[in-house]
């Protein structure tokens, strides 16, 4: 009887200390390739940025789960009512890992570096909104105001990723603001991260964050090793797995696998409407007709997709936006739906007839045209022959054919030497400035016709108006109907035809505590600071 | 001109050569031109132009090459445009990945396929020469993709990949080498006067077919070398083997031309280093 009261001490000193997160331990898990830079401001690689969430400071945090911004090494800032400027009021006594003190000069500096037209920083871009100097205003040590040409939308949610480089530390590299600093680098082999021992953020009881002592980014290409090592504990967890790979590790331990649901990334097809593309003058009247895109849109089985492809870890995508991107999702809009009989009736308004199995436009000509995707990715091969068959019912002959990426790259953005492409779009941002150089008809990434010195269509013309105009506005719901629209036509025009919404699917050891996955990058450890790894594991390794 | 002198600028002409079609056909290579990143939607039009910029650099197929030939001179062998390190250091960290890999695998693959060899022909029974012939014949007909993917599973070590690309060649030739050396006149009529097989294999087998099976060894270092490549690739081993998969996926003309560079020179080390073992032999049999 007396053991009991004991046992019952044990057990919720062993509740607490789950909830809580242990302290220590290091977490493991690789990386796919080297990180091509340390320098936070010229991230543009998948490794880099994985360094750059886990050791970089930044003003204003997007909460992954949430999706709100919220006020990191900034505790409050304001945007000015134009939109041209936003003032920060930093956090005092606030130190880099290697001691030297954080202010609002370290700020100035890095603001100033970052839009440095030189530098050609990827993150840059998204702030500029106009032609003209960014300027920095260093009021106090925990105040400054940075001035922009023109008003930036979305604007304190940008600095989510500019992580603030110290203007003071002789060896800027360890001199990180955020939970860990690169301590150690092997290429080819390791990154290696310690805590942070200056990191200012504390839990609710007070103890100073990360729990972890150190993350070790094992550097590994190959998918089949990270998983075989993830099964054999060598490895915590995997950001983000392959749909066959989830159903089988489900299969063995269905408990460290997650699907947190559909992501912000879409698979597309889209066909070349560029005019002096080196394709038959007949095909590009069929691509650039508005029903026959519809057609193929409406011939393709989106849900069969998701099925037969992905194992049902997919959603059939509707438009640009997923419906993971809480706010700017149009959910008026639905997915195309499946309907081959719809999509002859519009072929038919078009001049198109069925001859034979065989479908024919006016002049006589088989419908038959060849779509390019990249080679090695399973999951994109499959879809491109599942769209194949589908379109064959409708009469259309489909030839699919694998490039390897580079080659692709010159023929989408190059050579225009294609019919159709099937590629995937990877969204880092919620906001939908971050697609600009993707809808304006003047841009590169405006894939299907791109570099358009005036928008060859009223629809390309309308979209552009509305993204200047939702990107120029400060008021969130005046650029939500903005967007709301440009969602509207791509689905009305089909541009790119949104084929699926992969799930962000991610595995997570039993060992690892206070794991909790979402869509947004990076899945499983946007909470690292509050992850801990079970002693008793990292004792075995 | 002395023949070693004659021998280095042969070796110079071919790494020349080999370096400048290396170069050509990267350049001819449709996405020499392009960068990954040019997709990235967040990317201003003048980023993008700076990117086709970058690239646009090393469109001049002589200019580069002239310009990389005296920057190597200098010890200076650019800059990987993929991985954004100097190419000396990759070369340098990955290089004794390569050679342990590939000298191991050399190694078992060797030893293996002469005592195999050895066995079928010193026994003469058939049952032996078959099964040694049919293991083989299965070895040669996988690819070293195929059997890396098979270790990647097994969790076995890569090295063993290596040595099973190179066995059944060196089978094949040593038992060749070795059926033909068994069956020359003089060896009969020493069996005839009851001569043991160890001191037949010693004292008139090995010295006739040894100075063959080193010329061999040079093209092993080869066959090695090109597994090496699909075996890092799959095993996800950092070696010069992944790195040329990675340059020629980017399209990394740096990187590619240093190490068709790299792997010529060792080629022909290899070659001549067999071919000078294989006469000093005869020299010293003769």
């Amino acid at each position: 009887m007396k053991r009991r009261p004991l046992a019952l001490v044990v057990f919720l000193l062993l509740s607490l200390s789950a909830a809580l997160g242990q302290s220590g331990g290091e977490l493991r898990f690789y990386l796919h390739s080297d990180p091509k830079t340390f320098d936070p401001l010229l991230v543009a690689d998948d490794a880099s940025e994985t360094i750059r969430y886990l050791t970089g400071g930044v003003l204003v945090r997007v909460n992954r789960r949430t999706q709100q911004a919220e006020p990191e090494l900034a505790a409050s800032w304001k945007i000015a009512r134009d939109g041209r400027s936003i003032t920060f009021d930093l956090r005092e006594r606030v130190y880099y890992s290697d001691g030297t003190p954080f202010s609002a000069a370290d700020v100035a500096a890095t603001v100033q570096r970052l839009m440095d037209p030189a530098l050609h920083s990827p993150t840059a871009d998204s702030f500029r909104s106009g032609a003209g100097a960014v300027r920095t205003h260093v009021d106090s040590p925990a105040r400054i105001t940075i001035a922009f040409p023109a008003p930036v939308a979305g604007l304190d949610k940008l600095f989510d990723q500019v992580a603030i480089v110290s203007s003071r530390s002789a060896n800027k590299q360890r001199a990180a603001l955020g939970p860990f600093y690169v301590a150690d680098y092997k290429p080819d082999s390791y990154v290696l991260l310690k805590r942070n021992p200056n990191y200012w953020r504390r839990d609710a009881a007070g103890r100073q964050l990360p729990y972890l002592d150190s993350v070790r980014l094992g550097i590994q290409p190959n998918r089949d090793i990270e998983m075989m090592n993830f099964r054999r504990g060598d490895i915590d967890l995997i950001n983000w797995l392959d749909s066959e790979y989830f159903d089988r590790l489900a299969k063995q331990s269905p408990s460290l696998v997650h699907d947190a649901g559909p992501g912000l990334d879409s698979e597309q097809m889209w066909f070349n409407q560029v005019p002096n593309a080196p394709i038959p003058a007949y095909k590009r009247a069929w691509f650039r007709s508005t029903n026959f895109r519809r057609a193929v849109s409406a011939a393709v089985n989106r849900a069969d997709l998701s099925r037969v492809v992905y194992g049902g870890h997919a959603q059939p995508a509707v438009g640009p936006i997923s419906s993971a991107n809480k706010f700017w999702f149009n959910a008026k809009l639905h997915a195309p739906a499946y309907d081959p009989s719809g999509a002859l009736r519009l072929l038919q308004q078009d001049g198109f007839r069925l001859q034979g199995a065989s479908l024919r436009d006016r002049e006589g000509h088989a419908v038959e045209f060849s779509i390019i995707t990249n080679a090695g990715n399973k999951p994109r091969e499959r879809m491109a022959t599942m769209i194949q068959q589908d379109l064959a019912k409708v009469g259309i002959t489909v030839h699919v054919v694998t490039l390897d990426f580079a080659s692709l790259i010159e023929r989408i953005t190059e050579s225009y030497n294609y019919e159709g492409a099937l590629l995937g779009m990877v969204n880092m941002d919620l906001d939908p400035n971050a697609q600009m150089n993707l809808w304006l008809s003047s841009a590169e990434n405006h894939q299907w016709n791109p570099r358009q010195k005036l928008p060859e269509t009223a629809w390309e013309a309308e979209i552009d108006r509305l993204m200047k105009e939702q990107a120029a506005s400060l008021e969130p719901a005046r650029r939500k109907t903005c967007f709301d629209r440009v969602q509207e036509i791509a689905v009305e025009q089909q541009p790119f035809i949104y084929l699926v919404n992969k799930n962000a699917l991610s595995a997570v050891a039993a060992t690892v505590a206070n794991a909790s996955p979402v869509v947004l990058r990076p899945q499983t450890y946007w909470n690292i600071e509050t992850l801990s790894v079970g002693v008793q594991t990292a004792g075995k390794r | 001109m002395p023949k070693i002198v004659r021998r280095l600028a042969t070796m110079a002409a071919v790494v020349l050569v080999g370096g400048l079609l290396s170069a050509t056909l990267v350049r001819l290579a449709p996405g020499f031109d392009v960068d990954e990143q040019q997709l990235d939607a967040r990317l201003s039009s003048e980023s993008v132009a700076t990117l086709r910029r970058a690239r646009a650099h090393d469109r001049n197929i002589a200019g580069f090459y002239l310009h990389y030939l005296g920057r190597a001179l200098r010890g200076d062998l650019g800059e990987s445009r993929t991985l954004n390190r100097p190419v000396r250091k990759l070369l340098a960290e990955r290089l004794p990945v390569t050679a342990r890999l590939a000298g191991f695998g050399l190694l078992v693959g060797w030893l293996c396929a002469v005592l195999l060899a050895l066995g079928a022909t010193m026994t003469r029974r058939v049952a032996c020469d078959l099964a040694a012939t049919v293991l083989g014949g299965i070895f040669l007909s996988l690819p070293a993709a195929v059997l890396a993917l098979l270790f990647v599973f097994a969790n076995a070590p890569a090295y063993l990949v290596i040595a099973l690309v190179v066995f059944p060649k060196v089978f094949s030739y040593t038992r060749n080498l070795l059926a033909k050396s068994y069956n020359l006149p003089h060896l009969l009529t020493a069996y005839a006067k009851g001569v043991g097989r160890l001191q037949v294999l010693i004292w008139h087998v090995l010295p006739v077919a040894g100075a063959q099976l080193l010329a061999v060894a040079g093209i092993s270092v080869s066959i090695a070398l090109g597994a090496a490549i699909p075996v890092e690739a799959l095993c996800g081993i950092a070696g010069i083997g992944q790195l040329a998969w990675q340059a020629a996926l980017g399209r990394d003309l740096p990187l590619l031309v240093n190490l068709t560079v790299l792997v010529t020179v060792i080629t022909l080390a290899a070659n001549w280093g067999s071919e000078f073992a294989g006469q000093s032999f005869r020299t010293s049999e003769a």
